[in-house]
């Protein structure tokens, strides 16, 4: 295992909730989708998108139209149904909860390696994790 | 990616197709079509079992055929085999795309500098290099490359660009910068070398700006723009003016910039074929784009041609200047009347005669623009604080600095051809001027008043330690320190009137000679001063500090009276009176120099000056000549009154034994034996040097002797007399006429 590989499956978890972050907050279209998750520090393919996108698309999360362009061929606007809304609210229930839980995880680490001999973190593995 | 300097060196002719992407025709290389249909079908396999494989490879290859588009309008002029390598890479190869990229920028090219934005994805380089953003630019994509390189949003180094360009320096690096920093066009796949030609496509005098222009990726106008800037640049600071006097109308050029346009346009070679065409534009030279630049030159010019013909009618329907045009193309178009064809010549005349109204109008704006900027450091001197202040700023800036940025900006929309015709601008500009207005008078109407009383009058003695000299002689503490500092700072209109640091001194002192009752000489002053009201003159008039000091026989006066930014200007002037004994003797030194006495005016409705015209007061003295008191007013050493009007007529005409003199209308001309001389001309020209005229001729020997009997004395008398008119007539008309002539001029520079 080496950190590349656990790193990229952890990017590939929240992909999807990325994504869709994004386009709740208005319509986009591929390319702008890509330019926002790379100022955010996010860096994605745009051969991984695209058949992201078409999946949710089919799941019905995604609707999209046609906007011409003058620089080119016609271009997909992609915005969010409210089945997409719905999915989306539940990513970020779950998100959010994943992300307390790392959370509390590492800084009980942390305290654990500080004032060693703590009791608590026997109860942590219990905790359960969505 | 290849290096674009190994790719620059395989030109070597390659096969291109065209192919329909998605659309579009795209001019492909065969090489490069081959890769493309490989990663395709790559593709298709890779998403076999994939649900919707269709539409994603469509969504894929329409995005790769977007890219396509945008090399192709950047002035590549078909796709290469490296174009779709990038692509590839872009889009991600099957085999990568069961990962996802790293973030940062260690390992991938995605935090490329130069091609960041909103459209391209990133296509070239490895490392992190500072390069001038095409995509993101609003003047030269210096702050979007900037802003990619250090990774922080484009409008933040905007403003910090703008924040450092108030000092000046910023410019200045922005500049260079642009200059220096490579466009991140050049990174761009298939854009060749690009040299610096001057464009004759487009030009307005030497295409230099569209050469430049061309080069860097800009529009021609912002260079024309730069160069254009410092002429006007006297706005700003104040330098020279100097020559402002000499010429009313003139601009401070700065012949810096027109020097570099003119060294540009030898220097740089100027695109005549085609292939230097698109080395200026910086497209790979080949057979297709030489082909593409043809066909697009010759289109160029048919739709030049007709946009020449639509702006020149438009341009006429405004306040047009170039009515020739009007006329010939009118009259070219069909046979009209006669009636018709001086209708157009009396509507072109009344053009001609606005444009050139309006073109002078706008030419004594900036002049005045120019000089109430110069004037401006000096108001501290004549207003008060508060109210004056801010009505004098408001002046400034909304009465005069706005109609001149207004004209400023309409002459550069012409030129830059920008055709907006925003209201709103314009009544903001009319709304603001009218503001600007409202001050000038509001600010004139304040300095009137400030003016508007004379003060107490009352004669103030002069101590005087030693009274009883034989002599006085009335000289002036004039600058005995020159200080010849940097030339950039010398404001040399002002020597006359001596502004030193702070305080200005203004030579308001007027002299009066007058006889003396006793035997010794006396000296009064006498203080005017103008207020807002009687009082505040009074006041004002106390504070003129002017010193009068005796050392035996000069009596030295202060070389004017000092305005401070506390005592302001408010018409201040002394009139010193000088009595003088009857047998001494006086002379005013030319370093006195009151005839150029400035910055005095006199208010005809309270003209106190006038109330001390005594009927006693000795006229007619001059300076650097030294007079004696007679019992019946100064005379000069020679025995000749100070006063000519004096003589009345009494002297006019002396015969002795050395010869005639005569004296008429301040022409003084004597015959002796040598001849005939004119000694002295008319009044005006008192200051100039005595001019000898010799006339010798025999016939006046003859009427000389004719003279010396005393029967024929009166005959001979009016003889001479007549010829001498007439020949001073001759000499003094046209010095009258000089007279004339250097009056108003004289006027003009002195401040009267």
């Amino acid at each position: 295992m080496n950190i590349e590989n656990t790193a990229s499956q952890m990017r590939k978890g929240v992909l999807e909730f990325c994504i869709l972050s994004i386009i709740k907050q208005g319509e986009a279209y591929p390319s702008d989708i890509i330019e926002k998750m790379k100022s955010a520090n996010l860096n994605i393919l745009e051969g991984t998108l695209y058949p992201l996108l078409t999946r949710l698309k089919n799941a019905e999360f995604l609707t999209y139209r046609w906007i011409e362009s003058n620089s080119g061929p016609p271009r997909k606007y992609f915005s969010l149904t409210e089945k997409g809304a719905d999915f989306y609210k539940e990513l970020e229930t779950t998100w959010n909860e994943l992300a307390n839980a790392v959370k509390e995880l590492s800084n009980a680490e942390q305290a654990h390696t500080e004032e060693q001999g703590s009791k608590e973190d026997q109860n942590f593995p219990e905790n359960p994790t969505d | 990616m290849a290096n674009p300097l190994t790719n620059y060196k395989k030109t070597a002719m390659k096969q291109v197709i065209n192919i329909n992407f998605h659309g579009q025709v795209v001019p492909i290389e065969v090489t490069a079509f081959e890769l493309l249909k490989n990663y395709t079908e790559s593709l298709s396999r890779y998403f076999a079992n994939e649900e919707g494989k269709e539409e994603i490879i469509n969504d894929i290859e329409s995005r790769i055929g977007e890219l396509f588009q945008e090399r192709l309008k950047k002035g590549s002029t078909c796709i290469t085999d490296e174009d779709v390598n990038a692509i590839i890479k872009s889009m991600g190869r099957p085999e990568e795309l069961d990962e996802l990229e790293e973030v940062g920028s260690n390992k991938s090219s995605s935090n490329e500098s130069s091609t960041a934005s909103d459209t391209t994805s990133p296509l070239s380089g490895n490392t992190k290099r500072l390069f001038r953003n095409e995509n993101d630019k609003l003047i030269g994509g210096v702050c979007g490359g900037v802003a990619n390189y250090f990774g922080i949003d484009t409008i933040l180094v905007r403003i910090i660009f703008v924040v450092i360009a108030f000092t000046g320096a910023g410019l200045l690096a922005y500049l260079i910068l642009w200059i220096a920093l490579p466009s991140s066009a050049s990174e761009v796949i298939g854009a060749s070398r690009k040299k610096l030609f001057r464009d004759p496509d487009e030009k307005i005098i030497a295409g230099v700006c569209s050469g430049i222009g061309n080069y860097f990726g800009i529009s021609a106008w912002i260079p024309r723009a730069l160069f254009l800037i410092p002429f006007l640049s006297i706005m700003s600071r104040i330098t020279h003016w100097e020559f402002l006097f000499f010429n009313p109308f003139g601009f401070s050029f700065s012949p810096g910039s027109l020097f570099l346009y003119i060294i540009l346009w030898l220097v740089i070679p100027q695109a005549n074929n085609t292939s230097e065409k698109l080395e200026m534009k910086g497209e790979k030279v080949d057979l297709y784009s030489i082909k593409n630049s043809v066909v697009g030159e010759m289109k160029d010019l048919q739709q030049r041609a007709e946009k020449f013909n639509k702006e020149e009618k438009s341009l006429i329907e405004e306040k047009g200047k170039v009515v020739g045009a009007e006329a010939t193309s009118l009259l070219k178009k069909s046979s009209r009347s006669l009636g018709d064809i001086i209708v157009l010549l009396v509507k072109a005349f009344a053009y001609f005669i606005i444009g050139c109204f309006a073109f002078s109008l706008v030419i004594a704006l900036f002049a005045f623009a120019i000089f109430s900027f110069g004037i401006f450091p000096l108001k501290d001197f004549l207003l008060t604080d508060g109210w004056q202040n801010i009505f004098a700023w408001g002046t400034l800036v909304l009465f005069i600095a706005v109609p001149v940025i207004g004209v400023i900006t309409w002459i550069i929309r012409r030129l830059a051809k920008i055709k907006s015709n925003r209201s709103v601008l314009r009544f903001t500009f009319i709304g603001l001027w009218l503001l600007g207005l409202a001050c000038f008078i509001s600010l004139l109407s304040g300095v009137v008043r400030d003016f508007r009383s004379t003060n107490n009058l009352y004669e103030q003695e002069i101590y005087l330690p030693n009274p009883l000299v034989n002599k006085l002689e009335l000289t002036s503490q004039t600058l005995q320190n020159k200080y010849y500092r940097n030339k950039f700072f010398h404001l040399s209109p002002f020597e006359n009137i001596g502004l030193e640091d702070d305080t200005l001194f203004i030579k308001n002192i007027e002299i009066k000679i007058l006889k003396s009752k006793n035997d010794s000489f006396r000296v009064t002053m006498v203080k005017l001063a103008n207020g807002r009201n009687r009082r505040v003159a009074d006041t004002i008039a106390n504070l003129i500090n002017f010193n009068l000091l005796q050392k035996d026989s000069v009596l030295q006066l202060d070389k004017g009276i000092g305005i401070t930014q506390k005592n302001k200007f408010r018409n201040q002037g002394v009139i010193i009176t000088v009595y003088v004994p009857v047998g001494k003797r006086i002379k005013i030194d030319r370093s006195l120099n009151w005839n150029n006495t400035t910055l005095h005016f006199d208010n005809s409705a309270d003209d106190d000056w006038g109330i001390l015209l005594n009927d006693n007061e000795e006229r007619g003295w001059r300076q650097n000549v030294e007079y004696i008191m007679n019992p019946d007013g100064l005379y000069t050493l020679d025995g000749e009154p100070a006063d000519d009007r004096k003589t009345g007529g009494k002297k006019k005409f002396k015969i002795d034994g050395k010869g005639v003199y005569l004296d008429e209308n301040g022409n003084k001309i004597s015959i002796d034996v040598n001849g005939v001389e004119i000694i002295e001309g008319n009044d005006l020209n008192k200051e100039m040097d005595l001019s000898k005229k010799r006339i010798d001729s025999i016939r006046v020997k003859i009427e000389m002797d004719k003279m010396r009997r005393r029967d024929s004395l009166e005959k001979a008398k009016k003889e001479i007399q007549q010829q001498l008119e007439k020949i001073a007539f001759y000499k003094t008309v046209p010095e009258i006429l000089g007279g004339y002539l250097m009056r108003p001029y004289y006027l003009l520079i002195s401040i009267d």
